[in-house]
């Protein structure tokens, strides 16, 4: 502990990203609860999208508070997919594809605003 | 990533959206029936009853003390002089100097305060939805509450009022007045007192004949001015049982029905139809449809009319001409549970009918729903016009059907169709029909929902009403009443087509239809879980007429409550549960009818999240009620959503070429007229509760600038 103690400072990228944390936290929490739904819509005979993107982004959210990379690359899978599943389902309709669109590229670029943190940061596995 | 700013910006549209209105009402119930209707077997649709010797519509002749004759037509154009327009209710004028090029240079001439807004317990209960007339240099409307106002139709000031004194406990789901009638007695001197007499029901249905020209009450007509609708109904309750729309008259016989609030009791006010003598305020006749020829002349003494009988609520049209009144009935009372009615609700509910306006007998009648449960009643006023070269009479429903009838026969003009095999549901699978008829001339509805027709304004709210979507029970078009499970009825009780109907513009031959396209989110709820009381078992104030119609009904009488989540919005965030658009406008061919234009009507503007206005122009498409005008000019006026726009659409394209922002929601018809060689439009701009506009006052007349 005196050693670090020692230090002027943290060393660089070692202090918390609250940003990243928060984030985190949240597609943590939005995701378990799409993730819930989404099994249950799955049970009742319905789509299967909201179970897989509940998943991922859950898990998004797992890597992120461990400032890992590949929580970007999975969050766009995620988000390709998304784009490709609304497609399908609804095409031009822009109407119909605000709820499909909004929130899950909101979260792409919150995520993808998260790269210069996630550089400065070694992973914690 | 600006791309996606589009998306942002809608998500804030996305928001409340405010669903729906509409009118329903209904009627009925169950009661003895004594002289059930010679009926047709219920896979007829149109049904014509054997005349009776000299029913006949050209029966100039009967010798009873009424007059009988067709009497002379007033003129659409310079006059708006009827509900409808002209007597046909066609909604079309054929004046023409306001058109597609000049509508941009409309400015507002005058607006006019009926002074008439909510006080005390009718707070939450105003949709006035009323339509002027216009005759002469006047304009005749009543307000909400049934003020009868006169006003000068060139500078908006008022020459009258009367107030008939209704108390706010008359209110039934709503304070509504959509009109007055006018009638000019022939045999009247120019200037005799009443000689020209405006007539309104009221909502503590009574019918009220004043002057034209100083709005005082016409002593011939009942008792000073006054017959009261209440006689023969049975025991009076404030709110069970009023009049909201303008009677029909005709051959010198006013025709009315009135509301019965829906979903209370199966023991109901009765639906029965009556006529009256337009001088003397007489009762010439009554249509009791459970003992159509027992109570002709009124029920005998110490009884009343049949009780839960199927009501009209909305407004008939009167046949000068073939002497006829063609009635749009709802349903019975109960909507949601039929297994009780009688043979002869069951004939006529949802049914338009044929009376002879003179005796009171019936012509015929085509019924459009059979074992109606889900609260179709038909709200539109059908339509006279000349198919083909043949008298007939243009009908819009709540499914968003269009059938076009013979005037003197009911036998349909164009296809009507019978979906078969429906499903009958674990309820009342006896009594829900297995076959339907639709019409396949046109129709307003769409396809059928589907789980990702389901939406919200985040993943997760869309989630969750496809969450509710499985979990209810959804066949499609009529799937029936359930209590296990909620069930998805669509289109829902506002329609396709309601009050405001459709307006037809006979030179150009199209059909201009706005309509709705929102589902409704139901179920039947077990007797012992419901707690609401019905309305004759409420203390006097307690009565909720605010609530949604049926959004928890008791159905006194019937095994089961009803619970409506009507437009069904999202009950965690008041989100539709359904995507856009919740409301259109359709051009359609009258010859052939195919679809000539159809788009979305009304804008985002007002709606967004967390009810905050977006003040987006987008065209999103929101619930509307309240019909539209058409002109020679080539335009349709109509405001009606719930985007408070009042504007001018060009009937060839269908784009909107003129709109401005009303004081408060437009849910009302307009009208067309001139003074002086100006033409004028006008439409009130009054609110309504269910649509969730805001409640005014004013009607308010726009023209070009003079030179």
């Amino acid at each position: 502990m005196s050693d670090i103690a020692a230090s002027p400072a943290n060393p660089p990228g070692h202090e918390t990203s609250w940003g990243v944390k928060i984030l985190g936290w949240v597609c943590v929490l939005f995701g378990a609860v799409i993730l819930a739904g989404g099994v249950w819509l799955i049970l009742l005979g319905g789509s299967w999208y909201y179970g897989l993107a509940g998943l991922g982004l859950a898990a998004t959210g797992i890597l992120l508070n461990r400032y890992m990379m590949e929580a970007v690359w999975l969050y766009l899978v995620v988000w390709v997919g998304t784009v490709a599943w609304a497609w399908w389902e609804v095409g031009t309709n822009w109407w119909a594809e605000v709820p499909r669109l909004v929130a899950p590229t909101l979260i792409l670029v919150l995520v993808l605003l998260c790269i210069p943190a996630l550089r400065r940061h070694p992973s914690k596995l | 990533m600006t791309r996606f700013v589009p998306f942002a910006a809608a998500v804030l549209l996305a928001g409340t959206l405010p669903l729906q209105a509409q009118q329903a009402t209904t009627p009925d119930t169950q009661q003895p029936t004594t002289g059930a209707a010679e009926g047709p077997s219920p896979t007829e649709n149109a049904t014509i009853s054997q005349p009776p010797a000299e029913q006949t519509t050209e029966d100039d002749t009967a010798d009873d003390a009424f007059a009988t004759a067709a009497q002379p037509l007033m003129e659409v154009g310079t006059d708006w002089p009827y509900w409808g327009g002209d007597a046909q209710a066609t909604r079309y004028s054929p004046l023409n100097q306001i058109t597609p090029e000049n509508v941009d240079q409309l400015e507002q001439v005058f607006t006019f305060h009926t002074g008439d807004l909510p006080e005390g317990t009718a707070e939450g209960k105003y949709s006035p939805e009323v339509t002027p007339l216009k005759v002469g240099d006047d304009l005749l409307m009543c307000s909400a509450m049934n003020i009868l106002i006169s006003v000068d139709a060139a500078t908006g000031e008022e020459n009258w009022r009367f107030d008939p004194g209704v108390p706010n406990d008359a209110i039934p789901y709503g304070a509504t007045c959509r009109g007055v009638s006018v009638y000019s007695n022939p045999d009247a001197a120019e200037g005799d007192a009443c000689a020209t007499r405006v007539i309104q029901g009221t909502l503590d249905a009574k019918l009220v004949a004043v002057d034209v020209e100083t709005g005082a009450p016409c002593e011939d007509f009942g008792e000073n001015g006054t017959v009261d609708m209440w006689q023969d109904i049975g025991e009076r309750v404030p709110g069970w049982y009023a009049v909201t729309a303008p009677p029909a008259i005709v051959r010198g016989i006013v025709v009315s029905g009135a509301q019965v609030k829906d979903g209370q009791a199966e023991d109901a006010p009765s639906g029965v139809i009556r006529g009256y003598d337009a001088v003397t305020g007489e009762l010439a006749w009554a249509w009791d449809l459970a003992a159509p020829d027992e109570n002709r002349n009124g029920p005998p003494e110490g009884e009343v009319y049949t009780r839960g009988t199927p009501n009209m609520w909305t407004t008939a049209v009167a046949d000068e001409e073939l002497g006829l009144v063609y009635l749009p009935m709802g349903n019975s009372s109960v909507d949601y549970y039929g297994s009780n009615r009688s043979d002869a609700e069951n004939e006529y509910a949802t049914s338009l009918v044929a009376l002879d306006a003179t005796t009171g007998a019936e012509a015929w009648h085509f019924q459009t729903v059979r074992h109606d449960v889900w609260d179709y009643d038909l709200g539109s006023q059908a339509s006279l016009i000349d198919y083909q070269g043949t008298p007939a009479v243009l009908l819009p429903s709540k499914q968003g059907d269009i059938y076009i009838l013979n005037r003197e026969t009911g036998e349909p003009l164009t296809p009507v169709g019978e979906l078969t095999d429906l499903p009958k549901g674990e309820v009342e699978p006896e009594y829900i029909s297995d076959t339907q008829p639709v019409s396949e001339w046109h129709t307003l509805r769409k396809d059928p929902l589907e789980e990702k027709d389901m939406w919200g304004f985040t993943p997760i709210d869309q989630l969750w009403c496809r969450i509710q979507f499985r979990r209810a029970n959804y066949d499609g078009f009529f799937t029936p009443p359930s209590t296990d499970k909620p069930w998805i009825q669509y289109p829902g009780y506002n329609g396709g087509s309601d009050w405001g109907s459709v307006a037809i513009d006979t030179d150009r031959g199209i059909i201009i239809a706005n309509y709705n396209d929102v589902p409704n989110y139901n179920r039947l709820v077990p007797r012992d879980e419901v707690t609401s009381k019905p309305i004759n078992e409420m203390e006097t104030g307690e009565s909720g007429g605010a609530n949604a119609e049926g959004a928890a009904d008791p159905q006194s009488g019937s095994p089961y409550g009803i619970s409506v989540n009507a437009g069904w919005r999202n009950d965690l965030t008041g989100v539709p549960c359904t995507r856009p658009p919740y409301g259109g406008i359709r051009a359609i061919d009258l010859e052939t009818g195919e679809t000539l234009w159809d788009r979305p009507l009304g804008t985002a503007r007002r709606n967004g999240p967390f009810g905050i206005p977006s003040f987006l122009p987008f065209d999103i498409g929101t619930p509307n009620n309240g019909g539209s005008v058409v002109t020679a000019g080539g335009l349709v006026f109509i405001a009606a959503a719930t985007d408070n726009l009042f504007r001018a659409i060009d009937i060839e394209t269908g784009e909107t070429v003129w709109s401005t922002v009303l004081p408060a929601g437009g849910q009302a018809n307009p009208i067309t007229y001139e003074v002086d060689g100006r033409q004028y439009v006008m439409v009130s701009a009054m609110g309504h509760h269910f649509m969730e506009t805001p409640v005014g006052d004013e009607v308010i007349a726009w023209a070009l600038p003079e030179n």
